[in-house]
């Protein structure tokens, strides 16, 4: 990075010259400069706090924020003999695992509808498109009111189509509000989904089933065997981005249980935030941080090679 | 387009109907609210159409809580951002799709690993860091924040439809004595149009939507946007409802419009990323 400043001061000098001469040597620093606001940006606002991160993760620090020296392992230590982290972890794996799996199953089924002609199409893809434009918070608010116990109206459709034969408290035991959460989750990453794989489908060609259709292939060989291979890379793309997005989602489980009770609904996004600002515990906030940020990183290598691997 | 079976053509529509109405949901529970009374939110068993439409709850929300300050800041935050993405990506995405340069694959892996977090991983950081700026409570963190993290986004999608521009019209600029500054200002920004817009709208979105960092950095009422402003509205004993849904739809109304205009683009721009290279 160093090396790239001085460079571009360099090519500053040099651009006040008549640049002709010198034009060859100057084209070299030209690309960087062209870089520069971009990487600023990138450098400031998320490179150095991710250095801070892990330099808090293994300082002392005091109920003032200030940095009291290095104490080596410690906040590590203290975060993973918490008896809540496995719980915490192993929501996130849930969590991550249930909306981005199911929401891709459901995402086929409903790419493959809307290949479809049929009156009104327009309008559901319109509609599709809706949760995604809206704000996180706002859609994760509305449902939990729709969820409420006493004044929610999901209680109140359900015990009229006979479904329930009385209100659940759909918020409150972690072994339903956990799943409702999920299903949040679903609700809200289904429009992306479908909408990648909805553009992989409308790239395959038609004669390629017609074909098929001639060699005397059913729907369920011409999915396995057309569509899915051809899917391969928006599927890819959509898993890739959705693990990424939904690991680190914060507002669905913020907005509807906060994690309660007791940090039985917690992923380590929310379980980190609570450390940082509710209890003000920097240090070991900054360890859970840092502890996320290697599993995103382990996750990208292990889609990269695979990725690699694939290609050849 | 596959063919389809006669089950299918009957079976297909209904499900496609049945989605509709599942997506829409929420979103016309959150209109029916905003229209009930302060007591018919709270009424046990609950009610789904208003038993009496106070349309009012539009014009009170403007009084009860400094409304137009949220919907201000959220513009401010979220065109702030998107002047400075685009203005640090431009640049950026010119240099990838037209510029050949040692260390290209490194900032494209930088730009990879951008992606990878959200501001939440990094908050702790960063709230060092806007403490030290001295941005704490102020718009200017938060426009500072999301224009860094859809950095990488724009940069891609841009330097996509950047390498689609034949080159030799650049070049023929530049024969009649463009600089490359000139060239890409008349030549590639105005073909890259589509481009640029679906970069622009998104980012606008993604950062009028934003919540945790505005959650974090932003403690003042008045400098809060609207997706934290609507918290106002959940008080120690009770929410209010009705206002919560209808500031909410201040909010929504404006993006969804703007996401609907760009629903052509919008795919071929978020898969451009993982396409190329």
């Amino acid at each position: 990075m160093n090396l790239e400043k001085i460079e571009t001061k360099k090519s500053l000098a040099i651009t006040k010259q008549k640049r002709v001469p010198k034009q060859r040597k100057s084209q070299l620093v030209v690309p960087y400069l062209w870089l520069l606001p971009s990487l600023i940006l990138i450098v400031v606002v998320i490179i150095f706090p991710i250095y801070e991160l892990f330099s808090i993760s293994f300082s002392k620090i005091s109920l003032s924020g200030l940095k009291k020296g290095f104490i080596g392992w410690g906040n590590f230590s203290n975060v993973l003999n918490d008896p809540t982290f496995p719980l915490v972890l192993k929501n996130t794996l849930v969590w991550t695992v249930g909306v981005v799996g199911i929401s891709t199953l459901l995402s086929l089924g409903i790419a493959s509808l809307l290949n479809q002609e049929f009156p009104g199409r327009r309008l559901v893809r319109s509609a599709l498109i809706i949760p995604w434009a809206v704000s996180l918070i706002i859609t994760s608010v509305i449902w939990k009111y729709i969820l409420d116990y006493n004044y929610g109206v999901f209680n109140l459709i359900l015990m009229k189509l006979h479904i329930i034969d009385e209100n659940i408290y759909w918020l409150a035991d972690p072994s339903i509000s956990f799943p409702v959460m999920i299903g949040v989750g679903i609700f809200v990453t289904i429009p992306f989904t479908s909408f990648v794989i909805l553009s992989g489908l409308q790239a395959i060609p038609a004669d390629l089933y017609e074909s098929a259709s001639v060699d005397g292939a059913n729907r369920w060989s011409k999915f396995v065997h057309i569509t899915l291979p051809l899917l391969r890379q928006p599927l890819t793309i959509s898993t890739v981005l959705n693990t990424i997005y939904v690991f680190n989602s914060f507002p669905i489980i913020w907005s509807m249980t906060k994690g309660d009770p007791v940090n039985q609904t917690d992923t380590i996004i929310t379980y980190l935030y609570k450390l940082a600002f509710m209890s003000q515990k920097m240090g070991e906030a900054a360890a859970v941080s840092v502890i996320s940020f290697l599993l995103l990183l382990v996750f990208s290598i292990l889609y990269v090679t695979i990725a690699l691997r694939r290609e050849q | 387009m596959q063919k389809t079976g006669k089950f299918q053509k009957i079976i297909n529509p209904v499900l496609a109907y049945l989605l509709f109405v599942v997506l829409i949901f929420p979103y016309v529970i959150m209109i029916l609210t905003s229209l009930k009374s302060k007591e018919e939110v709270y009424s046990i068993p609950p009610t789904i159409l208003p038993q009496q439409w106070v349309f009012t709850n539009f014009l009170d929300i403007w009084e009860k809580v400094p409304l137009s300050d949220y919907l201000l800041n959220t513009l401010i935050v979220a065109g702030g951002a998107t002047v400075l993405t685009l203005i640090c990506a431009i640049p950026a995405a010119y240099a990838m799709a037209r510029m050949k340069f040692a260390g290209k694959k490194f900032y494209m892996y930088l730009i990879m690993i951008t992606q990878m977090f959200s501001p939440i991983v990094l908050l702790v950081g960063l709230f060092r860091e806007i403490q030290w700026f001295g941005l704490m409570d102020s718009v200017w963190g938060l426009v500072l924040t999301n224009a860094a993290f859809n950095q990488a986004f724009a940069v891609w999608i841009l330097s996509g439809y950047f390498s689609t521009i034949p080159y030799e019209l650049e070049q023929a600029a530049w024969l009649d004595g463009c600089t490359k500054a000139q060239a890409l200002r008349k030549i590639i920004l105005p073909l890259a149009l589509p481009g640029i817009i679906t970069t622009v709208i998104f980012v606008f979105i993604a950062a009028w939507n934003e919540f945790a960092v505005a959650l974090t950095f932003i403690s003042t009422e008045e400098m809060k946007p609207l997706t934290v402003g609507i918290y106002a509205f959940f008080g120690m004993y009770d929410v209010q409802w009705q206002y919560v849904f209808a500031t909410s739809l201040v909010a929504i109304v404006p993006v969804v419009i703007l996401f609907l205009l760009i629903e052509k683009y919008l795919i071929s721009g978020l898969t451009a990323g993982g396409v190329k290279d």
